[in-house]
């Protein structure tokens, strides 16, 4: 860190913040076969201080924090930890330095209860204490910090939230005195998100220090006291957030390319009159056999956009996987018109449909969307819609370059397995393909996700221009409003399983959806 | 009808083949748990076998041969674990070839000493001695039940298994875990296994102990790797084992078709698991053979 930077600090609002600088990395560099990750990477955390670490995807965030919680080992580079070099090997080590990480996967073991996921990084426990000696602490620690949590309760049983806070509450049991959030809070509903930024506030306040990795740059202005921004592997600048303007940030993260960005509504496309899907009364259960889908209708004309806009967990993901014939309905009917005559897509299933020119987002799209093992050019060709019994290599490799040319996916070749790249561009893989293959519908879960602002934006412009052009009938459900917003020419709230609205995009206020999602 | 004196009797009787396919069992558990596919342990069995036998023959005490066969077993399970752990290589390579490496070395150690000195110190055939292993064996069950349930170790073990990348992420040496699962899980088995021949057949010949290692594996495997379950596991195959002939005899049941019982009931159980509410509690564990290698760059 120059000088020149360290001093303008002197003048930052936050009165918790300090000069003491609790973490630094100097001069990082990280090589993975064909790209280089981090290039002379140099930032720091002070004590008392949220820092937002913003960038486009692949910039190298992830990562950097992987490296200071021991995750990867540099190829180059210092990290000191309240001045003192240390060499963090493994995560153990990272965790007795005071540094934990909570990722956007929760890290935790399912089969395990949260005491004995908690115990496994406490080492002043030793191999044969017993698991009940740590419950009475973390009774004790959850008061205190005010996340609740039950010690002996199987983690495979709590929401996406609940793990997220009990991953919170490892950090603070731990004793962390730097807490890294790895995309951690993106996909929380809002209240939830609330709570968590509320904690993180009172955290830092006490002394301790976060790292904070998000793709929502307003959040990160209102959150973060500095933001540094990555770029290509490279440091861009730090810049205080108090300071600074979401224009200033996008610039920095995305240079020219920071025009790309609007949150305005996308231009209508023109629905026909036919119908592509038609759900009936639809019953769905839910994992614990619940219904999580309660008598919905709802209908997608051919290039229509139809947006499904709701907090996370109020059946819109049971939804989507039994429109695209994943999970069975108990009762009613999802038919889908591809050619001439509708389908029962319970009768004839996923792979027919999807042989037929249907294409799919799912939910967890590096679980469900992509084969982590297999290269671009092969995630490619597994489709039945692209491939029919006899692979055409040669055709495989241009529609691969394409698509890589196409959505600006960094790879070193299509021949590059799929786990090597970044989550974002991932995602470009799995997004690319299944926009390639939607010829008469397209069904998405979160489509964005993972994705940064300028990437999102221009998937969303495609899904419209498909609409608009070719009469793609879209079927979208997705936890971020915005996104709902710019791109639908309906939106339908869920709410405890049904649609409680349905809007003309025209017609649609924000707040008012926004109400109705938490009712 | 059969006096209580009589069923005790019988019970006792089939104590060395009930210990053996326990403690093998158990251990061939702790070290699946840890996620490594424990493909080498017959192999392993039949060379811990040999060398009970060979040790014993040799100086002439049985508890020499049982500390022979456990110390090298469990040699064994920490160079499983390292090899599977410390490098990105495939689980069912390493313990197949480690399991013919068992075989050779078996009959490398064994036939020698056979040859010069035929008998070896045996452990009495009395109803005390069968009373203390059948003690001995469930006390050690217990052990192995609390300490992969109630400890900071076991839940590092499960864990291990489950998700080894998560696992590490939450502070656990991967590869210390392993070994240490891999040490004492094949320790129980060389005690299987010393006991399979000190005080079961009481008697070596080149092969003796081969496939008893597949069936602790089995036994295992039908109690879902679960160390109280497999006390009832080994119960009935024990029992099976040991009275092979009678029943044999009794159902006029060809000897292929009892040796096949065991297997039979491994998929027999894995399927009931799979299908009752037993499946979450009972399940193998989601890493189990998976290649775990840390350098690599995952999202």
């Amino acid at each position: 860190m120059s000088e020149a930077q360290t001093k303008t600090s002197v003048f930052t609002q936050n009165p918790n913040s300090s000069n003491e600088v609790v973490l630094e990395a100097k001069n990082i560099v990280k090589r993975f076969p064909g790209v280089v990750a981090l290039d002379h990477v140099s930032f720091n955390v002070r004590k008392g201080e949220i820092l937002a670490l913003l960038g486009e995807n692949g910039a190298g965030k992830s990562t950097l924090v992987k490296i200071l919680y021991g995750v990867y080992v540099p190829d180059e580079g210092e990290i000191a930890v309240e001045g003192r070099r240390v060499f963090i090997t493994s995560p153990l080590e990272a965790i007795k330095l005071g540094i934990s990480m909570v990722s956007q996967v929760p890290q935790i073991i399912g089969s395990l209860t949260v005491a004995e996921n908690i115990i496994l990084g406490l080492s002043k426990y030793g191999m044969i204490s017993k698991i009940s000696r740590v419950k009475e602490f973390i009774r004790e620690e959850s008061k205190r910090t005010g996340i609740e949590v039950d010690p002996d309760i199987e983690v495979w049983k709590l929401s996406y939230t609940q793990k997220q806070l009990v991953e919170l509450l490892r950090s603070v049991i731990l004793g962390a005195k730097v807490i890294m959030l790895d995309e951690a809070i993106t996909f929380l509903p809002i209240q939830e998100k609330r709570r968590f930024y509320e904690f993180l506030r009172r955290f830092v306040g006490q002394g301790g220090s976060a790292i904070l990795i998000t793709h929502k740059i307003p959040e990160a202005l209102e959150a973060a006291d500095r933001i540094t921004v990555l770029r290509r592997g490279k440091v861009v600048g730090t810049v205080d957030a108090k300071k600074t303007t979401l224009d200033q940030v996008r610039k920095m993260m995305f240079g020219e390319r920071s025009s790309e960005i609007t949150y305005e509504r996308l231009p209508p496309s023109k629905p026909t009159e036919e119908v592509v899907v038609d759900v009936e009364d639809l019953w769905v259960l839910g994992a614990h056999g619940e219904y999580a889908v309660k008598g919905v209708t709802l209908e997608v004309r051919a290039g229509e956009v139809y947006g499904i806009a709701g907090v996370a967990g109020n059946g819109q993901l049971e939804l989507i996987q039994s429109v695209i014939g994943l999970r069975k309905p108990v009762k009613g009917s999802v038919r889908v018109k591809l050619n001439s005559k509708p389908i029962d897509v319970s009768k004839v299933g996923i792979g027919k449909i999807r042989s037929i020119g249907v294409g799919y987002i799912p939910d967890e799209p590096l679980k469900f969307g992509v084969s982590m093992e297999n290269n671009i050019e092969e995630n490619l060709a597994m489709l039945p819609s692209i491939t029919n019994g006899i692979i055409r290599w040669g055709r495989i490799k241009k529609l691969a370059e394409s698509l890589i040319k196409d959505f600006d996916i960094k790879t070193p070749s299509s021949k590059t397995k799929v786990k090597l790249l970044s989550g974002g561009n991932l995602m470009k893989v799995l997004v690319s393909r299944e926009l390639m293959v939607s010829k008469k519908l397209l069904v998405a879960y979160n489509p964005t996700r993972a994705l940064d602002e300028v990437t999102a934006i221009m998937v969303r412009k495609r899904i419209k221009e498909k609409a608009l052009n070719e009469k793609l009938a879209v079927l979208m459900a997705s936890e971020d409003l915005d996104e709902v917003l710019q791109v639908s020419d309906k939106i339908a709230v869920m709410n405890s399983g049904k649609i409680v609205r349905v809007f003309n995009a025209q017609e649609a206020k924000r707040e008012e959806i926004e109400k109705l999602m938490v009712m | 009808m059969m006096s209580l004196k009589t069923i005790l009797d019988l019970v006792l009787a089939a104590g060395p083949a009930f210990a053996t396919y326990y403690l093998a069992a158990v251990g061939h558990g702790i070290f699946e748990k840890s996620g490594v596919l424990n493909l080498a342990i017959d192999g392993v069995f039949t060379l811990g076998v040999a060398l009970a036998f060979a040790v014993s023959a040799v100086y002439m005490n049985p508890n020499l041969g049982l500390l022979a066969s456990v110390i090298v077993a469990s040699a064994f399970g920490v160079i499983i674990a390292y090899l599977t752990t410390k490098f990105p290589t495939s689980h069912g390579a390493i313990g197949l070839s480690t399991m013919f490496v068992g075989y050779g070395l078996a009959s490398l150690i064994g036939v020698p000493i056979r040859s010069t000195t035929p008998n070896a110190a045996w452990y009495p055939l009395s109803d005390t001695f069968w009373a203390e292993i059948i003690v001995v064996a469930v006390v050690i069950g217990l052990l192995a039940q609390y300490m992969l349930r109630k400890t900071k170790l076991g839940a590092s073990i499960r864990a291990a298994g489950e998700n080894p990348y998560a696992a590490s992420a939450l502070g656990v040496d991967i590869l210390k875990i392993r070994l240490i699962a891999g040490a004492i899980g094949y320790a129980l088995i060389g005690a299987g296994a010393a006991l399979y021949v000190l005080a079961y057949t009481q008697s070596w010949s080149e092969g003796t102990g081969m496939g008893h290692g597949w069936v602790a594996f089995a036994v295992s495997l039908s109690a879902g790797r679960s160390p109280l379950l497999t006390l009832l596991s080994a119960a009935v195959f024990g029992g099976l084992v040991n009275y092979s002939y009678s029943l044999q005899a009794a159902a006029n049941l060809s000897p292929h078709i009892t040796n096949m019982l065991p297997f039979i009931a491994a998929l027999a159980a894995m399927v009931i698991y799979a299908v009752t509410p037993l499946r979450r509690r009972l399940a193998p564990p989601k890493g189990l053979g998976k290649i775990y290698f840390k350098e690599e760059r995952t999202v």
